[in-house]
């Protein structure tokens, strides 16, 4: 992980022609991409939803199967947990391995409960008596907004998981008693990494669940 | 993480520096392990090279064997489906397996160099995205062993063509080796750019702008910036198709509320920009050679970079051209035709700018200059049928006819290949150390040029008198039997070509009675030539200071000012980061992974489908210690202290 | 420093290659006026395709040789001459924002020249001529008639066949496309399994059956251009309407294509009839997918479509004797016949007026039989080998899996244009469609294996040959 962090140090040259950390570099490149990524996914999202209201006479009103409560609260928590990774960057700009491991739990736990309501939301939705919807199929009738929704939804999910095993690889990490300021680049991507997983839920969470309540 | 101090011995001599927790093969590793843990960024580019090279003759068996069955009417060298499978293995093998790979082996090889670079940004990394490269091809290839043998879908395998439903053999797995080994490559694809846009913004020596990067360099930032933003777009397609095909999604089930359009929306986002994905290296080689040759800087070299960006963004905006035959609309293919037109016109401001370059020069002749001018006439020609497609009324004549199918070889041979060869006639000097036999290397232009032109001349008459492509056979008396059989020659002589070009390559690192290069045997202009041939692992013993766009040729002509510099020794030396074997590890478990995803499946005795991902689930165990152990082992590495000549 | 110098004549070399292959490409360019060739535009549609093409031919040609004369120029100009000359450093120049502006404007000039028939052409392709608009239609040379009796077809393609359904008459064939040649031809693409594409080159380019969509395209036939042509010797001819276009309806086109010429020849049989292909890949048997278009006379054309109405008409099929019936001269009924086997019954036609109860059994001289006895053993096999669940005959039979067999005889080509349709290639197909066409559903369809009795005909001379006589007497 840290290539480019003993490349500079052992060199004692200006790190980069830029001055700012190859791994930065490689991080907003990683996004700009995974930009794209999401964009298609959203897009076929977005090209399904009307198209595919009634397939097979079946009018889908995805109101019956979101709870929107339940969501809007795991928005919340993720968004909250923006906070926490901020701090912990913060935190171990400064050196305060205590302040980072606190943050990275809080982030870590704010990801994981994010993550057991996306995992309770898609059994509910998939065993939803009289509504199910499936990745395949609503009411039991060939569907398309499922294979958009659980697709799109779950890869963000995955998203927050690899984020999640992330932080923990940090958090455990930093108990090896080897975690120093050092570490401050490596820990600000994967902060990168997480703030942009957040936002890429706040184009989600308004895109696939509250236009269902507005158009 | 970060390594700690670290002790140097006296500056004579080369010394080992780590306490190693992680086994790691030293500095003095020769042989296979070499090899398979070297993250040497030259080496790796030397096997990426080979291994398209490789796969060139596989694909080039395949072309031939298309050739030989379309000799006359109605043919029976190959079935209707194995010719369907030749010409899908074909192009992706020839898009995915051989061009990109060999300009990737180019960016490898020479980007670092060019820009003064020890190394690209993550040495690791890149052999990961080399590893990853591998098992996407042998992925793509096992695919003759399974059922239903490999995918006959067509490269872009149109939706709903792929799906289950219309399989025309029982449990066909052809698609889903497709799918899973297209996967790999772009992530190999994904690795090595992310690798490369870093290398180029941040590891530049000191004095090297953007503005005095050399051409190729510039091509290699564009490309790729082309390849993060359009691979997505393919990778979501493919996982898609894949959730449809193995979970019973509706992406691009009609039936179910699908639309197959949008397979061709997406895949043709990410193919169009593929297109200048496949071009611009080429044209960036083109745009290296033809000064040195000219013994003249480039011709408005501004323009030239400018226009490739151009071409780049551009090419985002024109996918839809592919589809002017999809009943999109008037507006629709009107506007994407007009946008396709205006494509031309940086694309015209290369071939102006390489002329501009060549007048007043003091021209050579040799086997790279060759194909530099063998790039520019045909490409030449594959663009202007390129711009009688972007005219929606010749489209709907020419679309899937072999019109098409000539125009696209003129660009991806005539302009991709013959730029690609011209980069390894150039540059392998460089690589090797040893001058190639010139003689020969102009007896295979002539080869590669009669039997190209020879092979898809014809088949824009072929076309324009109404062949379809991709059909295995035709019936008499339509006329086409002798410009086939034209094109069939063409083909053979082509292929004969190409093989001695590959022989000839690879021969040249063991053939010990070539002449030695030199540093600088074309007087190059470049900063890679200041360079001793082959580059030592190091690159640059002394970090240069660059003064001027075009150094090498600075330092031998021009005035003292625009000389290059040396940083001043550094009394700890070169540091060399250690091989490892976790890039490898890693992509052995990222290959198992995909074996078992595409094995997963079975139906047991009572005729229930079971699901079973432990192989994928191991194989994805297996990426993730290699991660791990590898984020934990660090880049370590070992100092060297070059004699300030031995470069 | 430069070791190796080689000033061979290249120059020279491309030279003489590349006038070598234009002149064997003009050469070969004396015919192009080959079965599916787009450079032999026979409508109104494909002539404006042609049109644009050749003006882009022309534009590039321009610009190749102004580009390529100026690489040749500079080449042969500023080659090096000897080594020494290969050594001397010329003035290193970086660039003139003059003359790249000004060729980049150039450029964009030459290419408003293509856009402009281009987006006309665009329109054209995709939008029938409003019939009220008479400015357009001078322009395009057409009858106001023409556009408002403009017949409609909607095609669906299949693999590996296509369905023509005339929804203004009710009537469904397969495989050749019959239409008025005076008439605009609104053609509406659907698809019932993957992507297909609708490639009828002389007449109007392609456009793709997209799953899931109907997608849209038209044509409209000159009958002049299908009036003339050029010989075997080059020469151009004209002929007279009906040579042109036999009548589809009573056999003649049939009959004038086979006397004509082998089915093999590289030129049409008549002006009339055109070739077409599916063009978008769509499976093992993709290139086995093509199709034919008769062009007709009016007249002609209304006859051929009065006799199909009929024939797919349920109300004009021949219905079973009834002893409480009187029957006038040439009714037809249909009447069981033992000889022929067991629960076998055909058509008798009354030759005089026919009283109650005198049936072809208790009085066979008032009746004739309609068909052969082969006819009728073919139709008997016909439903016994269970060609009937995937064929229809006589009727509309939307949404059968195979081609509609109505009026076969007429046809002049056999499994999706791939054959002529006469007997021999019709027993070839019937034996084993499979060596024919692999992968055709006809013989790998769902629920068709080897004990399937359609496979078992291979050796079988006589079901063969009573099949054939009654698929070609269905005329």
């Amino acid at each position: 992980m840290s290539d480019a962090a003993a490349h500079a140090l052992d060199h004692h040259e200006p790190v980069t022609s830029t001055g700012i950390p190859n791994k930065k570099v490689l991080m907003w490149a990683f996004l700009g991409s995974d930009c794209m990524f999401f964009g298609t996914l959203i897009s076929t999202h977005l090209i399904y939803r009307k198209i595919s209201a009634t397939v097979g006479g079946n009018f889908l009103d995805i109101r019956d199967v979101f709870d929107i409560e339940l969501t809007s609260f795991s928005t919340f928590i993720l968004l909250a947990s923006s906070l926490f990774m901020a701090l912990a960057v913060s935190a171990i700009h400064k050196g305060n391995l205590n302040s980072t491991r606190w943050m990275l739990f809080g982030t870590i736990i704010f990801g994981a409960i994010f993550l057991a309501c996306q995992v309770y939301e898609f059994t509910h939705f998939v065993y939803a008596p009289g509504n199910e919807l499936t990745l395949s199929s609503y009411r039991g009738e060939p569907h398309v907004f499922g294979s958009t929704f659980y697709v799109l939804t779950g890869t963000h999910g995955t998203h927050v998981a690899i984020g999640v095993f992330w932080l923990i690889g940090w958090l455990v990490y930093s108990f090896t008693g080897k975690m120093s300021t050092a570490d401050a680049m490596d820990v600000e991507c994967c902060g990168l990494y997480w703030h942009f997983v957040d936002i890429v839920w706040i184009i989600i969470f308004p895109v696939v669940y509250l236009m269902e309540y507005a158009f | 993480m970060a390594i700690e101090s670290l002790k140097y011995a006296s500056p004579d001599t080369e010394t080992k520096i780590e306490a190693k927790v992680f086994p790691r093969p030293s500095q003095y590793t020769t042989g296979l392990v070499d090899w398979l843990t070297t993250i040497d960024h030259k080496k790796i580019g030397l096997m990426y090279g080979m291994a398209a090279l490789f796969f060139l003759l596989v694909g080039g068996i395949e072309a031939l064997l298309i050739r030989s069955q379309l000799w006359s009417h109605n043919m029976e060298v190959l079935t209707n489906r194995e010719y369907n499978q030749m010409f899908t293995m074909h192009g992706t093998t020839m898009v995915f397996l051989v061009i990109m790979p060999l300009s990737a082996a180019f960016f490898n090889y020479l980007m670092p160099l060019q820009i003064g670079a020890r190394d690209v940004a993550f040495p690791r990394m890149n052999a990961l995205s080399l590893w990853c490269f591998v098992s996407g091809g042998i992925i793509l290839n096992l695919s003759w062993f399974f059922t239903g043998g490999s995918p006959a879908i067509g490269w872009f395998g149109y939706a709903p063509l792929t799906d289950t439903r219309f399989a025309e053999v029982l449990g066909d797995m052809g698609p889903d080796f497709w799918i899973f080994s297209l996967q790999m490559l772009g992530l190999a694809s994904l690795l090595a750019s992310f690798n490369f846009i870093t290398t180029i913004i941040n590891m530049r020596a000191p004095g090297m702008t953007m503005m005095r990067m050399p051409v190729f360099t510039w091509m290699t930032l564009i490309v790729s910036f082309l390849i993060i933003l359009a691979f997505p777009a393919i990778t979501i397609a493919l996982v898609e198709l894949m959730f449809d095909r193995t979970y019973g999604t509706n992406f691009y089930d009609f039936l179910e509320g699908g639309k197959p359009h949008l397979w061709q929306h997406l895949f043709w986002i990410f193919g169009h920009p593929e297109v200048y994905i496949l071009i611009l290296p080429a044209m960036g080689i083109v745009s290296e050679v033809i000064p040195v040759f000219s013994r003249k800087p480039l011709f408005g070299y501004g323009l030239v970079i400018f226009s490739g960006a151009i071409i780049g963004f551009m090419g985002f905006a024109v996918w839809s051209h592919h589809m002017f035959t999809t009943g999109m609309g008037v507006v629709a293919t009107s506007a994407f035709s007009i946008l396709t037109m205006l494509i031309a016109i940086p694309t015209g401001v290369k071939i102006f700018n390489w002329i501009g370059t060549m007048w007043g020069g003091r021209i050579r002749f040799d086997t790279p200059m060759l194909f530099a001018l063998g790039f520019i006439t045909m490409f030449m020609i594959g663009g202007f049928t390129g711009i009688m497609h972007s005219s929606v009324p010749i489209d709907a004549q020419h679309q899937d006819s072999y019109f098409v199918v000539a125009h696209f070889h003129y660009v991806l041979i005539g302009g991709a290949l013959f730029g690609l060869f011209c980069g390894f006639y150039f540059w392998l000097p460089k690589m090797t150390g040893r001058m190639l036999n010139e003689k020969l290397g102009k007896f295979v232009f002539t080869l590669m040029f009669i039997g190209f032109n020879l092979t898809f001349f014809p088949m824009h008459y072929l076309g324009m008198i109404g062949q379809p492509r991709r059909t295995h056979s035709y019936n008499e008396g339509h006329g086409f039997e002798t410009w086939n059989q034209i094109a069939t020659i063409g083909s053979f002589i082509l292929g004969i070509g190409i093989a001695i070009g590959v022989y000839q390559f690879v021969s040249a690192f063991f053939n010990k009675r070539l002449k030695p290069a030199g540093k600088n045997p074309w007087d190059a202009r470049t900063l890679e030539w200041t360079l001793s041939s082959p580059v030592k692992e190091y690159n640059f013993a002394r970090n240069p200071i660059i003064k001027a766009r075009d150094q090498a040729w600075e330092n031998n002509y021009g005035p003292k000012e625009n000389h290059s510099q040396k940083e001043p020794l550094d009394d700890h030396g070169v540091h060399m980061p250690d091989r490892s074997w976790y890039p490898l590890l890693t992509a052995v478990g990222l290959f198992v992974m995909v074996i078992g995803m595409l094995f997963h499946a079975s139906i047991d005795a009572s005729g229930e489908l079971v699901r079973n991902y432990t192989v994928a689930v191991a194989g994805g165990v297996v990426s993730t210690i290699g991660i791990i152990m590898w984020s934990l082992e660090g880049p370590a590495g070992y100092h060297l202290f070059p004699k300030e000549k031995e470069e | 420093m430069t070791k190796h110098m080689n000033l061979s004549k290249f120059p020279h070399r491309i030279v003489s290659l590349i006038t070598g292959l234009l002149l064997s490409f003009l050469g070969s360019c004396s015919r192009i006026d080959h079965k599916q060739s787009a450079l032999d535009p026979k409508g109104l549609v494909s002539q404006n395709q042609y049109d644009v093409f050749m003006l882009s031919v022309w534009i590039t040609i321009f610009l190749f040789c102004a580009v390529g004369g100026c690489l040749l120029f500079v080449l042969w100009r500023y080659r090096a001459k000897s080594k020494e000359e290969a050594m001397e450093v010329p003035e290193q120049m970086h660039g003139n924002s003059k003359i790249e502006t000004t060729l980049i404007l150039a450029s964009a000039i030459i290419l408003v020249i293509l856009a402009v028939p281009t987006l006309q052409g665009v329109v054209l392709m995709n939008r029938v001529p409003d019939p009220n608009d008479q400015a357009t239609l001078d322009k395009l040379e057409l009858d106001k008639s023409q556009i408002e009796d403009a017949i409609t077809v909607n095609v669906t393609g299949k693999r590996f066949f296509w369905v023509f359904e005339y929804p203004q008459y009710g009537i469904v064939t397969a495989n050749e496309l019959v239409f008025p040649a005076s008439k605009a031809v609104r053609v509406n693409l659907r698809t019932e399994d993957v992507i297909h594409s609708f490639w009828l080159p002389k007449l109007a380019g392609k456009m793709d059956l997209m799953p899931g969509q109907e997608n849209f395209m038209w044509f409209i036939a000159n009958e002049e251009k299908i009036r003339t042509g050029i010989d075997k010797d080059g020469n151009p001819y004209e002929v007279d309407t009906q040579t042109a276009m036999p009548s589809v309806f009573d056999g003649k086109m049939r009959q004038a294509i086979f006397a004509k010429q082998a089915f093999t020849d590289e030129f049409e049989a008549v002006g009339g009839l055109f070739y077409g292909q599916c063009a978008e890949y769509c499976g093992n048997s993709h290139a086995y997918m093509s199709f034919r278009a008769l062009a007709q006379t009016d007249e002609d054309f209304d006859e051929w479509v009065l006799k199909f109405r009929n024939a797919q008409n349920p109300n004009l099929q021949p219905i079973p004797y009834s002893p409480e019936n009187n029957y006038e001269i040439d009714d037809v009924i249909t009447f069981s016949d033992e000889k022929l086997g067991e629960g076998i019954s055909r058509d008798f036609r009354a030759v005089q007026a026919v009283t109650k109860g005198q049936s072809p059994e208790t009085k066979p001289d008032a009746w004739e039989k309609v068909h052969s006895d082969d006819f009728v053993k073919g139709k008997a096999l016909f439903s016994s080998l269970q060609c009937v669940q995937c064929h229809a005959i006589n009727r509309t039979g939307l949404g059968a899996k195979g081609p509609n067999l109505t009026l076969f005889g007429l046809r002049t080509s056999l499994a999706a244009g791939w054959m002529r349709n006469d007997e021999a290639s019709l027993d070839k197909w019937l034996r084993n469609s499979n060596d024919v066409k692999f992968g055709n559903l006809m013989w790998n369809g769902e629920g068709i294996d080897d004990r399937h009795p359609l496979r078992q005909l291979e050796n079988d001379d006589e079901k063969v040959s009573q099949l054939v006589s009654y698929l070609l007497d269905l005329k």
